[in-house]
């Protein structure tokens, strides 16, 4: 059935590497990263504050491809980091980046956390950079370098928690009060370079065999999804009691039954929970998107195929659109990526679309 | 075992009623109707259920000025709003089919899981006779031959005398119950007397296994019997290579007289892959028993014993009776030295085969899916897609800074080398 979707006009040229809407309710704006070195705005509202099939506000070049994007305090504030090391700060407004440090490999992710005023990038130099855009009195605090024991694949936050899904299948889950603290006395005690030792809240294995691809934390702060490139994704909860951990699972997705009878196993690229219900899509590989019941362990609706991988996936502030990026896929035994389709969809979900059925 | 009624029979399956878009099967056709109309048939704006895909289709033109393109949680290949579905009704029939073999070949596979776990017989429900009742509906050409070669076995045995007596209880304590025949018939006989015979060879063989050989071979095995009538002449001294047909099937049941028929693959090229390999093309068409034999000891045997087989025709010696393995050598080599190497890639190929049949069983019952290959689209434990991706060519980026550190970090280098003749210049300023 479908529901109303659209594609957004002038999409990037190559593939997405990540796609974010603005958690402000009140703002219908995506930011888009793409292996073109770009970072695109689009906003769905039109002049009046409708919102309709959306248009592209903006565009920033960067020198190298971006990899990952996300709004901060406000939907004018952006966030990037990419392949040139740097993370960077847009001001949309004014059209200004500004360089807020640099790692020592690219860089795969950036978050905001509104709750805490602090970003943090993870990067493939195995430490987390954590920033304090209003550092106050000394504009040009450097960032507090956070080593970490893997290279970082996905981060994800919640009000309270931070949660750092790495290679090896090493899951952190910091504090952010904590790690607020440390790196604001980090910025007062030490003057330059200043790494941190920040102990994890937790230290978790990931409970999937294969390689994490994705991790999204609930919006009620109560736990995190994981996916591996195994077809797969896992639930589990923050609480470490034998009770709440009793209660994580994982289950198969993404998976297609070829001819020959081969199980074609695809990796799970995106995880996305919705802001209202609590449910959450997960993208693959295979260019299918579905809507989950972590709770009672449902699926509430799988979309029709994409022509292409699920690039990510993202729910408005309101939760009353899903955005979808569609890209070819890096596929085992390929020098390239294969050509493809590169866009972005956007579904206006009906009232009860994402919303969780009762328990069986 | 007090279970009289294990699941439903085939005909029972196959008549349940099932969902055209999501392959789900239903006990009754009313609750297939709701289930459609509320997975299928719904309205995502207003919740209201429509009885067919084209019903929805209008209701959302109409209702909420909407186009519906494909029918909702549907399978990728079933959500065209094409084809009219009511409860079982409007399903074409090249679906159907599909359905129906599918639900069939399943039902099988489960069946055979069920043989090679519990090694119960195969009837499935409390009625008489479950595989073969179900499997003519596939294939009854072949079923048809193979039942022939089963009796065809059976009668041989038959004829083969006293010796299919013990055949058959041995045979019986494999998973693979009753229809084990001819291999197990022939092999019956060396393991009794082999052990023991082993080093007295002529007289037990000559007197008491050589007649019944030659009348049962005749039927199943017709190559058999004129080679084993040349061999025994030839190679007199050494009789046990002229039973050379029975070492393979002993091989499943007992290790001692294995070795000693070491030398046996010579003699027989073309018949020695027939009864350990179950899938060799070139098997003749006049050896049907054989094509039904096979895929018995398919779930029984157990790898092992095609690596012993191997080892066997491999003509490496087995510590208990060296003698009889130098013997075999020495006549592969004389005779056909070349013959024996094909043999062995024959043999090999068809251990490798049983090796891969192998496992299958084992992973089966602990869960069906499981026992599917699995493909992974990426399978890279270490490096994500992104860093694969961004170490390409055209993505690359080597940031300004490293040239400017890299210069700032050489000087520093180089002056380590030169410190010395720096520090005598400039000692004289401390």
């Amino acid at each position: 059935m479908s529901s109303n979707q659209f594609t957004v006009a002038s999409p990037p040229a190559d593939a997405i590497s990540a796609l974010k809407f603005s958690p402000d309710p009140n703002s219908a704006r995506i930011a888009v990263s793409s292996w073109d070195k770009n970072v695109y705005l689009y906003d769905l509202r039109d002049e009046n504050g409708i919102v309709g099939e959306g248009k592209l506000l903006q565009k920033f070049e960067h020198r190298a491809p971006v990899l990952d994007v996300c709004f901060g305090k406000t939907e004018n504030e952006i966030y990037t980091a990419g392949l040139d090391w740097d993370v960077r700060k847009i001001d949309v407004n004014t059209s200004t980046q500004t360089v807020l440090s640099s790692h020592e490999a690219g860089v795969r992710n950036v978050v905001y956390s509104l709750e805490h005023n602090l970003i943090i990038s993870g990067s493939w130099d195995s430490t987390l950079h954590v920033h304090r855009p209003d550092a106050g009195a000394n504009p040009d605090s450097l960032p507090t370098i956070v080593p970490l024991p893997s290279k970082p694949f996905s981060l994800s936050l919640t009000a309270t928690k931070l949660v750092v899904a790495m290679a090896s299948r090493a899951l952190h889950i910091y504090d952010l009060k904590a790690l607020a603290l440390l790196s604001a006395q980090a910025d007062e005690t030490a003057a330059g370079g200043n790494r941190v030792e920040v102990e994890p809240w937790q230290r978790r294995e990931s409970s999937l065999k294969f390689m994490t691809r994705s991790v999204a934390c609930m919006p009620d702060d109560a736990g995190y999804a994981s996916s591996s490139i195994e077809g797969r994704v896992a639930v589990e909860w923050f609480d470490p009691s034998p009770e709440s951990q009793a209660r994580k699972y994982a289950f198969k997705c993404h998976r297609q039954t070829s001819e020959d009878n081969v199980d074609v196993v695809y990796p799970v690229n995106a995880l996305a929970f919705h802001p209202v219900h609590g449910t959450f899509a997960s993208g693959g590989g295979d260019g299918v998107v579905a809507l989950w019941d972590g709770i009672t362990k449902r699926r509430i609706r799988q979309y029709q195929k994409y022509p292409s991988s699920i690039a990510a996936v993202a729910f408005s502030g309101t939760g009353r659109h899903l955005a979808i990026a569609i890209s070819p896929g890096f596929e085992d035994g390929k020098d390239d990526v294969p050509e493809g389709i590169v866009k972005i969809f956007v579904r206006e979900l009906g009232e009860t679309e994402a919303k969780g059925k009762g328990a069986k | 075992m007090g279970k009289k009624r294990r699941g439903p029979t085939l005909d029972e399956l196959l008549a349940r009623p099932w969902c055209y878009y999501c392959e789900r099967d239903f006990d009754d056709l009313k609750i297939l109707i709701s289930h459609q109309k509320a997975k299928h048939f719904k309205c995502e704006r207003c919740g209201r259920r429509l009885n067919t895909a084209g019903g929805l289709s209008v209701h959302m033109s109409q209702v909420h000025k909407e186009q519906l393109t494909e029918v909702d949680n549907a399978l990728p290949n079933r959500v065209g709003l094409d084809v009219e579905i009511f409860g079982m009704e409007g399903l074409p029939d090249d679906v159907l089919q599909a359905h129906q073999q599918r639900v069939a070949t399943q039902f099988q596979q489960a069946e055979a899981e069920r043989q090679a776990v519990t090694g119960n017989p195969p009837s499935g429900g409390g009625s008489g006779g479950g595989q073969p009742a179900k499997k003519p509906k596939l294939e009854q050409p072949s079923d048809l031959k193979k039942r022939l070669a089963e009796h065809k076995a059976k009668r041989a045995e038959m004829l083969a005398g006293g010796s299919s007596g013990e055949a058959t209880p041995v045979g019986a304590g494999q998973p693979a119950p009753t229809p084990t025949p001819t291999p197990a018939g022939y092999s019956q006989t060396p393991p009794a007397a082999a052990p023991a015979s082993q080093y007295p060879y002529p007289q037990p063989y000559g007197g008491a296994a050589a007649p019944p050989f030659q009348q049962t071979a005749s039927p199943g095995y017709q190559a058999f019997s004129p080679a084993s009538g040349k061999q025994t002449p030839v190679a007199a001294p050494y009789p046990p290579s002229g039973y050379s047909p029975q070492p393979f099937p002993a091989g499943v049941s007992g290790q001692p007289p294995a070795p000693g028929y070491g030398a046996t693959p010579p003699p027989f090229p073309q018949q020695q892959p027939t009864p350990t390999d179950a899938n060799l093309p070139s098997r003749p068409g006049s050896l049907p028993s054989a094509s039904g034999l096979p895929q018995r000891p398919a779930f029984g045997a157990p790898p092992v014993n095609a690596q012993q087989m191997q080892q066997m025709h491999m003509g490496h010696p087995i510590p208990p009776t060296p003698t009889t393995a130098g013997h075999a050598n020495g006549d592969t080599s004389k005779e056909t030295g070349q013959v024996s190497s094909s043999v062995d890639d024959l043999i090999s190929g068809a251990a490798k085969d049983a090796a891969a049949k192998g496992p299958e069983p084992s992973e089966k019952p602990a869960k069906k899916e499981k026992s599917k290959l699995m493909r992974m689209i990426f399978s890279d434990e270490t490096t994500s897609p992104e860093e694969k991706m961004a170490q390409l060519p055209r993505y690359a980026f080597v940031p300004d800074r490293t040239a400017p550190t890299a210069l700032g970090e050489l000087p520093g280098a180089v002056v380590v080398g030169t410190i010395r003749e720096s520090d005598t210049v400039v000692d004289p300023t401390h």
